[in-house]
């Protein structure tokens, strides 16, 4: 007996979740390159439905077991975000099915809307070039800055957002993102870091305080936004929201982290734009030292991710080769992060 | 027998303009080129791993015996072993005594201490990165 793939698998449960459908089949059935955490298949799904033929997108996020974040990231969590967004202006695709049962995948795992459009690697030539054209029609830079004001504006407690943790007044924000990396980091590291501890020391003594709390997505920047006819179709790879300060988003876009050999902002907005248009569409006003603290803050995040990515390719618990790469570029991210703190 | 670096090069060489080209579907795709930029890596690792140690332990030497004069309580200045874990151990307590040992001291000591980072980041980025490009 044959055992079923994924895409059998996928097809047998789509039968069970829409029992109107007949000759339900799947097509374009592809496992991206993208996603460090989760395994990720899109489709379309075709089936004749009251004498018509039908035809929809989907998309599937599967828990390995061995994801980047370990257990700092819930599917769960992601499903009831994705949900709760459903409602609000953000861009978002709609969530469908939510399975914790490891039994039917092989890990848990949600269904939703395969939502059209493209989201270019901006790290490839091609990506680059992409947001770089789409930077000179001059839409999507105003469709990005809007699409992130979306989610900053939002009101995260009426949206039922708050689930997810919200910290306390004053610098309870940066220490809680701080104790939680430092977990990933303890749960991660093979060999002592001290340039990596210096970090942590200087973060947790310069932890700034927070203007207003907002819904945050936590890496907004091109490659998590699928974009249609120059403008953010979905704001995706929801993993590392939190309610938090907005400024912690903004620094993100500000990052040299994000925009590797490119004078744009997330290889598709020039700064002044995106410092202009965002203030003027959430009110906020940017703290370009708070943000500098935060880029800083990410830096020792991208180091907690690489330690944990190559831990878990040296643990023998996930086996793609980008894990292990990931091994390198631990001082090249510490370096940044010492240049930025002086040394 | 060929030498490991030459091995290791050849295989990332073939991976990348063989192996890589002819694979259509992106996720093996996307392995494969990781693979040679992995091995690319390595035949860097292998190179330079002879000095690397050497020149580490002597980075971490100096370091101890300069913070050693800068007055410090015993329990911070004096650890048992002088690797990188013991500097990991340096820099926490520093942190954590700055209020005890005052803004001076912490000062020229952090500074000491972000020196040798500096040194130990460099030989680490010999393999890891290109600084300066």
């Amino acid at each position: 007996m044959s055992i079923p793939s994924g895409a059998e698998k996928i097809t047998s449960y789509l039968k069970d979740k829409l029992p109107e459908a007949s000759e339900l089949s799947l097509s374009d059935f592809v496992q991206t390159a993208g996603g460090w955490s989760h395994e990720i298949y899109t489709f379309y799904a075709n089936w004749r439905q009251g004498g018509r033929q039908m035809r929809q997108g989907f998309c599937v996020r599967k828990d390995p077991g061995c994801g980047l974040l370990r257990n700092l990231s819930s599917l769960h969590e992601q499903f009831r975000v994705i949900k709760a967004l459903e409602s609000t202006p953000a861009p978002t695709p709609r969530a469908y099915w939510y399975e914790a049962d490891p039994g039917l995948l092989g890990g848990p795992f949600f269904v939703m809307e395969k939502v059209e459009g493209e989201a270019p690697n901006p790290w490839s030539t091609a990506g680059k070039s992409f947001y770089a054209e789409a930077a000179r029609r001059g839409a999507l830079p105003r469709s990005f800055v809007e699409a992130l004001a979306s989610l900053h504006n939002l009101d995260w407690k009426a949206a039922g957002l708050d689930f997810i943790g919200v910290p306390g007044e004053g610098r309870d924000f940066a220490r809680r993102e701080i104790a939680k990396w430092e977990s990933l980091i303890n749960q991660s590291v093979r060999k002592p870091e001290p340039a990596l501890t210096e970090l942590l020391m200087w973060l947790k003594a310069n932890a700034p305080e927070v203007q207003r709390l907002a819904f945050v997505h936590g890496a907004y920047r091109t490659g998590n936004l699928m974009i249609r006819n120059d403008a953010v179709s979905a704001i995706i790879d929801w993993e590392l929201q939190v309610i938090g300060d907005p400024m912690y988003d903004v620094a993100y876009v500000l990052s040299d982290l994000n925009r590797e050999g490119s004078p744009l902002l997330s290889c598709v907005v020039e700064r002044e734009f995106f410092l202009d248009y965002y203030q003027l569409l959430t009110g906020l006003k940017i703290d370009l030292e708070v943000c500098r603290y935060y880029e800083i803050l990410y830096m020792m995040r991208s180091a907690a991710f690489w330690l944990s990515a190559s831990g878990l390719f040296a643990e023998g618990k996930n086996h793609d080769l980008r894990l292990a790469r990931a091994t390198y570029s631990v001082p090249v991210v510490l370096n940044m992060a010492a240049k930025a703190l002086g040394f | 027998m060929l030498s490991a670096k030459l091995l290791v090069g050849e295989i990332a060489n073939s991976l990348r303009q063989v192996i890589g080209p002819a694979i259509s579907e992106p996720y093996p795709k996307a392995q494969a080129y990781m693979a040679a930029t992995i091995l690319e890596f390595v035949a860097r690792q292998i190179e330079e791993r002879g000095g690397s140690a050497s020149a580490r332990a002597a980075v971490l030497e100096a370091l101890f015996e300069d913070i050693g004069k800068l007055g410090l309580p015993a329990r911070i200045a004096s650890p048992e072993s002088h690797d990188e874990g013991a500097l990991s151990d340096l820099i926490s307590n520093l942190y954590q005594a700055r209020g005890e040992i005052g803004e001076t001291v912490f000062a020229a000591a952090n500074l000491r201490v972000r020196r040798a980072l500096r040194d130990l980041l460099n030989l680490d980025l010999e393999v890891a990165g290109k600084e300066g490009e």
